[in-house]
């Protein structure tokens, strides 16, 4: 489904992703650890085509797609989701209209019928239910004074509702509560499927818990230097990056 | 309110510095015409260039109209009544050491705490003693020199540096700018130059004292201060003037120019007399300082604390020109009694990606009256200009004021201003929790109005830091309605 | 420059073409005094401060025709209303065959001024010229001393209103651009309640100049909410300045949206006497190119315990000009003083310009006061969220400007005017 291949990228003239390798089959889960500053968030803005990233070197492709030629929106389209670590807020931006006119501009652009008042209505709520985001803040303006968890759990709710290909969840982990992180990981989990892939972007294994991934790689300066099955993570909750690093500079 | 009583006695605390050091002087009687001014030349020796610059500056000053008093009341000022020249007699062929320096004089500056002498000087301060009008004493050239650095009076420098002189001179405020610069070029009297060459940072703070001694004589201080490229310097100036029945005037010209990645920060406290209870006497303050970032990625910061004089007028103001270059302002202005106050700053952003911050604390206590004036410009060019504006104002008692006056002009859309302004008072609930904990009313006072202050003082090198927080205190000891 | 002779002139000629139109001798007296006092007015150029950043020296430059007897009409129908009080104006004067009060309950007064001075109104010549100052500058003096007709509105006192009182103002064309001259008095006796909505139109007109000056006089309790769109032609010249006098415990809420006029100012003067009054001023201006939109307001606390929120907000484009100019004065004993005043503006374009001045003039120790000021452009952060939940950049653009209105237009209480407010802002919106 996404293909990475020798990925350079600078921001502000600075090299961040030193040639990175990735590839995430359909259905597969991802997590990508790293300590800070490794270039995880890089990574992730780079996927949903944030300005600011320059792409130095290699190639993207997304379902043979490639992605760097893609506009921001094009890319949701394409079905990629980008669930932010700090979503951005829109005051005076009505969070359930915002819902609709991005479901909407996602289903035609596939093809499909946009959702009229009514069963878009339904459907939402539905899925606030899921992640237990109060009805309230569907009246609020996008994120304008949700607290941490609201917002983590709007980005859920949206992505529930987009149902995209590949979810990339970049720290969605940061600044909850394991309550907050149950619901979240529950709204993933209901998600998963043969059809939809997910890269998770952490800094611990707490989220792991909650979210089994297939696959987890270690990024460190800019490219990933160690894949591995579930048992990695537990490594390095162990023993920390250190000896990773170590490794690999030796080698 | 039974506060009260010991706020008003604290607001009458005597002005520390009210004495007045007997010297003989040699004095110009009052009045200014062309003949003034060739006068104060030839006293001066001053080449002819300077001369014709003053007179230019003159017969341009007489086309002009005084300002209408933004915000101020105030008397009206008689030009002809103000002595243009005075000088300390025994200093007026120059000091060649300190044991030349009439030792009345060391004693002044002793009683201000002003570290003249070498030894205390080795505190590195290098200082360049203003008394009224001629510059008295020098420290620490010769270390200076060897760096390269050039700190001497103005006078001194129209002789010894007339082409560096004349390059900068009025470059940054022309003679045309407004009317009290205009006098200022037409009779200025002395003052510092600093030239920092390409490279260099300067080995310590440079420090000039002001001091106001002389009845009726107008001081018109002339500073400039150039940073070559890649150079550094933090000058610190500190005023403070003896108690005098009569408004004087002080009408002071400061130019800053920062050329390619130079770094100058400018640090002013300034204490003169603000006049008595009744509002009799005092100073008028009324200065004209601005800083040119010439260069790419120059830097130039004001901070000030304004605890004096009865009326300040004064914008220390930043030309951003150089692409990446930057301004900063911080000030604390404090007026009691019936001081008035209107200081802000001007940020003119011109280059690219240039960027300001303004940070200014007013409080005003008795029947003092503060106000902030400022305008930032993003011109055309400003692309991704940046400033952000803070105003915070505390209120001491219900007779004073408290006033702000932006004006934001906006050119170009990738530019981005943030203005905020805010008006507070010590509450009742903060002092008795206060004292709740064992604080005394004053030591209450005292911490808050400090950290009202923080960020402004935070900007200050440290004993002038320690300097500015003492006199704060003195200021408004008690000061609480 | 302006000079005083030219405004001097410039009047003159305004007023020659108006000499006795008065509809009683009190009126005559009241119009002579303001007419005496253009000549000792300072000229409106940018040495003053209110004028600071608005040059109508192109305005000066300019002839119009004052309007002196109540037109046949404008050439069209009536506009339609949102409820059942409709009073419709052209050129300035009341058209009562275009206009629909018969359902307004019995006492309540709401038709033409010149008709009420005619007929002897006392409450007309008590109040009249009583809020607003004629020395203010020449448009505030121009329009007094001009005073023909415009709206009479009053309430007695408990009176409730249930649904709005909606004006229109209309222009009639012809060959030589005029000078529509209302004068609005409103009076709501205590504890009367009412909403009060103006449109600003074209009618038949492009290039006019409207100058008004509406009095609003809030007795003890009163309450009033007053919705305006100006949406002169892109050609017109508009000044409105609206005078507040508010009594204890009154509310007033005012709310403008501007998207018309080449160059249009508004002006907000408010001023509590008396305790526990409060009142909120908030606008929303939209300008595009060759356009200027200028307010100024004037909030003064004299006494204490009165409340004020004043929330201006800005989107320009093209060459469009924006100026703000917002003063809140607290007097020494205008204690407990709560103060608010906010404008923000966002740059859409190159050209754009704004020129900002918010100011805060604080006398008293124990208030609440604050400003903030915002210029910019969009958050890039904003709009790459919106592109990436799928939403194409310049919906994403329109989304995030309709938000950024929003704030302001979610105060008006009535949804179908509201509605109305967001259809126009759309219009504006989709020429971007």
């Amino acid at each position: 489904m996404l293909s990475i291949k020798n990925l350079h990228v600078e921001v502000d003239g600075k090299e961040i992703l030193r040639g990175l390798d990735l590839e995430i089959g359909t259905g597969e889960v991802h997590a990508i650890m790293g300590p800070n500053g490794s270039g995880k968030s890089t990574l992730s803005y780079v996927l949903a085509g944030r300005e600011g990233y320059e792409v130095t070197a290699g190639e993207v492709l997304f379902e043979g797609r490639n992605l760097l030629e893609m506009e921001p929106e094009e890319r949701a389209w394409a079905g990629i989701f980008l669930a932010m670590q700090y979503p951005v807020e829109l005051p005076g931006v009505n969070n359930m209209s915002f819902l609709r006119e991005s479901v909407n501009a996602v289903r035609r652009a596939r093809g499909e019928e946009e959702l009229d008042a009514v069963s878009f209505m339904k459907r939402v709520r539905e899925k606030a239910e899921l992640v237990k985001l109060p009805d309230k803040l569907l009246k609020r303006s996008v994120n304008a004074g949700f607290s941490g968890g609201e917002k983590k759990r709007n980005e859920i709710l949206q992505m529930a509702l987009l149902e995209p290909k590949l979810t990339i969840l970049d720290e969605i982990d940061s600044g909850l509560d394991i309550d907050a992180l149950r619901v979240v990981a529950e709204g993933v989990n209901a998600l998963r499927g043969p059809e939809r892939s997910f890269l998770m972007i952490t800094h611990y294994q707490r989220l792991l818990d909650y979210i089994e991934p297939d696959h987890i790689h270690v990024l460190a300066q800019g490219r990933i230097i160690r894949s591995g099955g579930k048992e990695l993570a537990l490594e390095l909750e162990e023993k920390g990056y250190g000896w990773i690093l170590e490794e690999e500079a030796a080698a | 309110m039974s506060t009260q009583r010991e706020l008003d006695d604290l607001v009458k605390a005597g002005y520390e510095h009210g004495f007045v050091t007997q010297v003989e002087s040699d004095t110009l009687p009052p009045g200014l015409n062309e003949d003034t001014i060739r006068f104060l030349s030839a006293k001066k020796k001053e080449p002819e260039w300077m001369l014709e610059y003053r007179l230019k500056a003159y017969r341009h000053w007489l086309t002009m109209e005084e300002p209408d008093w933004a915000h101020l009341k105030i008397e009206p000022i008689d030009y002809q009544a103000i002595s243009y020249y005075s000088a300390p007699k025994k200093a007026a062929d120059g000091p060649k050491s300190l044991d030349e320096v009439d030792p009345e004089l060391i004693e002044t500056y002793n009683k201000l705490g002003i570290p003249l002498e070498e030894q205390k000087a080795l505190a590195g301060v290098a200082v360049d003693a203003v008394f009224d009008s001629v510059s008295v004493a020098t420290t620490f050239r010769e270390e200076l020199a060897k760096a390269g650095v050039i700190f001497c009076s103005i006078s001194e420098a129209v002789h010894q540096y007339p082409e560096l002189v004349k390059r900068y001179l009025g470059s940054v405020v022309p003679h045309t700018d407004n009317f009290f610069a205009c006098l200022n070029a037409a009779v200025f009297s002395d003052g510092t130059f600093v030239y920092v060459p390409e490279g260099v940072r300067c080995p310590m703070e440079l420090s000039t004292y002001f001091r106001i001694n002389e009845a009726k004589t107008g001081q018109f201080e002339r500073t400039l201060i150039v940073a070559d490229k890649g150079a550094y310097v933090s000058y610190l100036e500190g005023c403070t003037a003896p108690m005098r029945d009569e408004n004087q005037l002080h009408a002071a010209v400061v130019e800053l120019i920062a050329l390619e990645d130079a770094d100058i920060k400018y640090s002013t406290v300034q204490n003169w007399y603000p006049g008595d209870e009744q509002g009799r006497g005092g100073i008028y303050n009324f200065v004209t300082k601005r800083g040119d970032c010439r260069g790419d990625r120059s830097h130039i910061s004001w901070t000030q604390v304004e605890t004096g004089s009865a009326i300040t007028w004064k914008y220390p103001s930043c030309i951003l020109q150089g692409d990446d270059s930057v301004g900063e302002f911080y000030s604390v202005a404090v007026t009691r009694g019936h001081q008035q106050a209107d200081t802000g700053t001007k940020m003119y952003h011109i280059g690219k990606n240039t960027r300001s911050t303004i940070v200014s604390k007013g409080i005003s206590a008795a029947h003092g009256q503060n106000a902030y004036r400022g305008l930032v410009r993003m011109g055309a060019k400003a692309e991704n200009g940046r400033n952000h504006t803070q105003c915070d104002s505390l209120l001491i008692g219900d007779k004073c004021g408290a006033h702000t006056f932006p004006y934001i002009e906006v050119r170009n859309p990738t530019a981005k201003v943030e203005h905020e302004a805010t008006t507070s008072k010590i509450s009742e609930d903060q002092l008795f929790y206060c004292r709740q904990r064992g604080l005394t009313e004053e030591d209450a006072v005292s911490l808050i109005v400090n950290g009202f202050c923080k960020e402004v003082f935070n900007e200050l090198p440290m004993e002038f830091a320690v300097e500015a927080r003492k006199l704060l205190n003195i200021t408004l000891e008690g000061a609480v309605g | 420059m302006i000079t005083a002779e030219l405004q001097k002139s410039w009047a003159a000629s305004l007023l020659e073409g108006a000499a006795g139109t008065a509809a009683a001798p009190w009126l005559e007296e009241l119009r002579g005094q303001a007419g005496a006092l253009i000549d000792c007015l300072p000229p409106v150029n940018r040495k003053q401060e209110a004028w600071r950043y608005t040059n109508v020296e192109p305005l000066l430059k300019e002839s119009f025709q004052p309007v002196v007897q109540r037109p046949s009409g404008y050439g069209g129908e009536a506009p339609e209303a949102i409820g059942p009080h409709r009073l419709v104006f052209v050129d300035g004067w009341f058209m009562p065959e275009l206009s629909d009060t018969a359902l307004l309950p019995e006492g309540v007064t709401a038709g033409s001024l010149d008709e009420a001075i005619a007929a002897g109104d006392e409450r007309v010549k008590n109040r009249l010229g009583s809020v607003a100052d004629p020395g203010e500058h020449l448009f505030a003096a121009l329009n007094t001393a001009l005073i023909n007709d415009g709206l009479f509105l009053h309430l007695p006192a408990g009176v409730k209103l249930e649904s709005p009182v909606e004006l229109f103002w209309l222009n009639s064309g012809g060959d030589a651009a005029r000078l529509a001259q209302p004068r609005n008095l409103v009076i709501l006796e205590p504890g009367a309640e009412a909403v009060l909505v103006e449109h600003h139109l074209p009618g038949a007109a492009e290039r006019y100049l409207h100058n008004g000056v509406t009095e609003i006089v809030l007795d003890p309790g009163a309450k009033l909410d007053h919705y305006r769109i100006q949406d002169e032609s892109e050609q017109a010249w508009h000044l409105s300045r609206i005078a507040l006098d508010q009594g204890d415990g009154s509310r007033y809420h005012g709310i403008t949206l501007a998207f018309g006029g080449r160059l249009a100012r508004t002006e907000y003067h408010g001023l509590f006497t008396a305790e526990e009054a409060a009142c909120t001023l908030r606008g929303l201006y939209t300008v595009g190119n060759d356009q200027l939109q200028d307010f100024h307001l004037d909030v003064r606390h004299d006494v204490p315990r009165c409340s004020s929120r004043e929330q201006f907000k800005g989107l320009l484009h093209g060459k469009g000009r924006a100026v703000f100019d917002g003063r809140i004065l607290v007097a020494q004993d205008a204690q407990k003083s709560d103060a608010e005043l906010t404008n923000d503006n966002l740059l859409l374009t190159r050209n754009a310009e704004v020129d900002t001045k918010p100011q805060l003039e604080i006398y008293a120790d124990d208030v609440k006061a604050s400003h903030g000021t915002t210029v910019g452009q969009l958050e890039a952060d904003q709009v790459f969220y919106l592109r990436a939940r799928g939403i194409d950049e310049r919906r994403a653009l329109h989304m995030l400007c309709e938000g950024f209105a929003a704030e302001i237009i979610e105060h008006i209480h009535l949804e179908s005017l509201r509605e109305q407010a967001l259809a126009r802002l759309r219009q504006t919106l989709g020429e971007l």
